[in-house]
């Protein structure tokens, strides 16, 4: 059995008043693209900070291609690209010496390999560093991280900041990357991301790991709240929505209906053929809706059961 | 209101730190008075002349006292003197920070997007300043008096708040003008900017003293106005048009500050040429000197390096020629002449120019260190370290390489500073020996290091706090010298000073136990740094 890119063995960092880590057991494969996915201050930072040896678990421990993360660090690091959750500051430094003196301090950068990823996301690296708009930074961040073709990335939420068309960029990236036989540990809190990019998912909340999903379970668990507004006059197909597959919560407000749809849409779309629709609204929900969710269902199905 | 209660939180360990000096200063000043001064009126009279005679050597620094026989007039001389320095440099630091510091740190945005305007936003900042800088300030009085009431006597506590209200006049009047003059240039160099001008209107008032042509421009200096009052002298007291002066200054240009805030775009100066434009370019630097460890950190500071290479060679220039200027009208006088020749070894112009520059010099290295000490604490902070450590280095390399700048910065600055002391001495003809010289100055570099270690230590184990505690530390150190023999500390005690294991080395020569000791406390404090950094979370 290969060694794991990344093994967890009850590692904990408690700071108190229920804050921070809790016994988490994880393993990620080599070449997997992992999601670790959680809302807000549920501690995905901590943990990435435990695997890149920069804070110290109160238990337990933590390993990176069978290194352990405190001991062995310097060996850890230079298998590993890092993107921070949020990129420090370099003030009057250029773009170019940021890349340049982090670069050097891993015993040089591929020129190369530096000017792709800099054309790829238009990044100019001859700008001061403190011009650098978020996005920008985050790019440089993603340029860093990359830039030796480390054999693991851990990147806590590397997409913050960066527009639609560079969070494409980014995803191309990431499949390239894993292409090229790299692992990836991607934190994040918004769902159709690590949907998007991983192959499979660890779910985190008040610092323990609550499920390590596949991305089929990922799906089952994920729903969106639809609003379709009616034109005024127009017949609206109540019956048709309401008995569509997947759809619940069905409130009629005069020409306007709410819903929750679970799945595909396609039963929705179907119901609705044929009726004028003037305006169609899908949000996903945030993470604490979509836990609760999950865990009001959890509960009812153990209650059915029992 | 609101504003004004946020800027006194924001400000609250400036206060409550400069609050505690101010009071230390007072306390240790006044109460070593009864002890070095004697009880007698003969015996007071008596010192008084000796530290009149004493006092000519920091004329450059601070005024000649006035009649420092009485402990009003030594308090004014020895205390209210050197905060007045202290008092300029908080107010340096706290005006750019709340206007660019801030500003950087968003703090400035989110204020101004809460409604507030920005005229609005600096009166509440020069209000807060001005009420932390008379409490501060008010803290030297208490000092004063109770260090009056431990020698068996009374003060004028009119007087006493008076020297306070002078005080806080000047730091609010520098205040002021740091709040205008910050809005001048980029936030990069905004504190470089205020700090050169502050510092020459202090030394067009302090070397007005000597050099006559220098007279003319006195009235320009805030200093001058402050020195006009001698509140604590007999006889003396609140010039209340000096002070009112201070504070119309700090009015006048608080008015400019305020347009020139309100015209400008956040994040940029009230001045800004436009970029040339130029195309994009996606390479990485090329240039060989991030390749190398050390040098590429020293040269990531090489325009701060450059400035106090250039300041302090300026300064040495200056003290040399001061030495000149002093010594020579003394020594034509054939009672001091024989008094000299008593009492210092060898050429007094060495002696003085040992005492006055390579004095002065050990309190400028000591800040040297404490920047690079709060650079540190700002990677810490800022999240710079996390990323240096997401590379393949330990972290006792890290704290190595940056002692080594540390280390190498210093000895380019006092290299300069010396080279500059040695030419100025040769054009003044004082015979200086090249070897004492050099020992002097190099001697200069392990002085630093000791706070470098000591920062370094300090920034491991509580970085947010390390400046302040390094600033508490260098403050100490430098009060065992000055009080050491005031107070008739043990030998062990005072040799727990940096200043004086430093010892007199242009003079004397190298005091090997000193550095020995001086090597000691640095190899020490960098193996305990080294320890505790392995050791802790980093960003915490």
């Amino acid at each position: 059995m290969a060694v794991a890119a990344i093994g967890t063995s009850k590692l904990s960092k408690d700071y108190g008043m229920g804050r921070g880590l809790f016994e988490l057991d994880l393993r990620v494969e080599q070449q997997e693209v992992f999601g670790f996915l959680g809302p807000n201050g549920a501690g995905k930072t901590t943990m990435i900070r435990c695997l890149m040896g920069l804070i110290r678990p109160t238990a337990g421990s933590a390993q990176v291609f069978g290194l352990d993360c405190m001991h062995d660090y310097v060996a850890v690091k230079r298998r590993v690209g890092y993107v921070p959750g949020d990129m420090p500051q370099f003030g009057s430094l250029r773009g170019s010496e940021v890349v340049a003196h982090l670069g050097a301090m891993r015993g040089g950068a591929d020129l190369k390999v530096v000017r792709n990823l800099a054309e790829r996301f238009s990044l100019d690296l001859s700008r001061r560093y403190r011009e650098y708009s978020s996005g920008n930074k985050q790019k440089l961040g993603i340029v860093l991280a990359f830039m030796h073709r480390p054999p693991l990335l851990i990147l806590d939420e590397p997409t913050s900041g960066l527009d639609p068309l560079n969070q494409q960029e980014f995803y191309k990236l990431l499949k390239e990357a894993r292409d090229g036989g790299a692992t990836i540990f991607l934190s994040s809190h918004i769902l159709s991301e690590v949907e998007h990019a991983c192959d499979r998912v660890g779910i985190i909340r008040s610092g323990r790991l609550v499920r390590i999903a596949d991305l089929d379970e990922l799906h089952s668990i994920r729903f969106h709240h639809v609003e379709l507004e009616f034109a005024p006059g127009a017949k609206v197909p109540i019956a048709a929505i309401r008995s569509a597959a997947g759809v619940e919560e069905v409130v009629v407000d005069g020409h306007i209906v709410r819903c929750t749809v679970r799945g595909t849409f396609e039963p929705l779309l179907d119901a609705i053929r044929g009726a004028t629709v003037t305006n169609l609204v899908s949000h996903e929900p945030s993470l604490e809706e979509l836990f609760l969710e999950y865990y009001q269902e959890s509960a009812s199905t153990k209650a059915l059961t029992n | 209101m609101v504003m004004l209660l946020l800027a006194l939180r924001l400000g609250r360990w400036g206060i409550a730190g400069f609050g505690a000096v101010a009071f230390l200063v007072t306390l240790l000043q006044s109460a070593g008075f009864y002890r070095v001064a004697g009880r007698t009126e003969a015996e007071r009279q008596a010192f008084g002349r000796s530290m009149s005679i004493l006092a000519a050597q920091f004329s450059a620094i601070v005024p000649p006292p006035v009649r420092p026989d009485t402990v009003g007039g030594y308090v004014q001389f020895r205390a209210f003197g050197s905060l007045a320095i202290a008092f300029a440099i908080w107010a340096l630091v706290a005006a750019s920070g709340a206007m660019r510091g801030d500003e950087e740190r968003g703090i400035v945005e989110a204020v101004l997007a809460a409604g507030l305007s920005r005229p609005r936003m600096i009166t509440a900042r020069l209000a807060a300043f001005a009420l932390g800088s008379l409490v501060a300030a008010l803290a030297a009085t208490a000092g004063l008096l109770a260090g009056v009431a431990s020698g068996g006597e009374t003060f004028s506590a009119t007087a006493a708040v008076g020297a306070a209200v002078a005080l806080a006049a000047l730091g609010v009047c520098c205040y002021s003008l740091t709040t205008l003059l910050v809005q001048l240039t980029s936030a990069r160099g905004a504190t470089v900017f205020a700090g050169i001008v502050l510092l020459a209107l202090f030394l067009i008032n302090s070397l007005s003293r000597t050099f006559d042509g220098l007279a003319r421009w006195r009235w320009l200096s805030p200093f001058h106005y402050y020195e006009l009052s001698s509140p604590l002298v007999p006889g003396g007291g609140l010039d209340a048009r000096a002070t009112s002066i201070l504070i119309t200054i700090a009015l006048a240009t608080a008015v400019p500050a305020a347009l020139a805030f309100s015209f400008r775009d956040i994040g940029s100066p009230l001045f800004r040429f436009p970029a040339r434009a130029r195309p994009a370019s996606f390479e990485m630097s090329r240039s060989p000197v991030w390749r190398v460890p050390i040098v590429r950190d020293l040269y990531e500071r090489r325009i701060s390096l450059l400035v106090w290479a250039a300041g302090l060679a300026a300064l040495s220039a200056v003290f040399v020629v001061l030495t000149k200027t002093i010594v020579q009208p003394l020594l034509a006088i054939p009672a001091l002449a024989a008094y000299f020749a008593f009492f210092l070894k060898g050429d007094v112009y060495t002696s003085f120019l040992g005492y006055i520059w390579f004095g002065f010099a050990q309190l400028l290295m000591a800040g040297f260190a404490i920047t690079h000490v709060a650079r540190w604490s700002a990677e810490d902070a800022d999240g710079r370290l996390d990323l240096i450590l997401s590379s393949p280095i330990s972290r006792v390399r890290v704290v190595g390489e940056r002692v080594i700048v540390l280390m190498l910065g210093a000895l380019l600055v006092t290299g300069v500073s010396g080279v500059a002391v040695g030419v100025e001495a040769h054009y003044q003809a004082i015979e200086l020996d090249g070897r004492r010289l050099a020992e002097a100055t190099l001697l200069l570099v392990p002085f630093t290091l000791v706070f470098g270690a000591v920062g370094a230590l300090l920034a491991g184990w509580i970085p947010r706090a390390a400046v302040a505690l390094l600033g508490a530390f260098a403050f100490a150190s430098y009060l065992i010298v000055q009080l050491g023999p005031i107070f008739k500390l043990p030998e062990w005690a005072e040799d727990l000073s940096a200043f004086k294991l430093y010892g007199q080395p242009l003079t004397a020569g190298v005091d090997q136990t000193g550095l020995v000791i001086t090597l000691a406390i640095v190899v020490g404090g960098l193996a305990a740094s080294a320890i505790v950094m392995q050791g802790r979370d980093i960003g915490t």
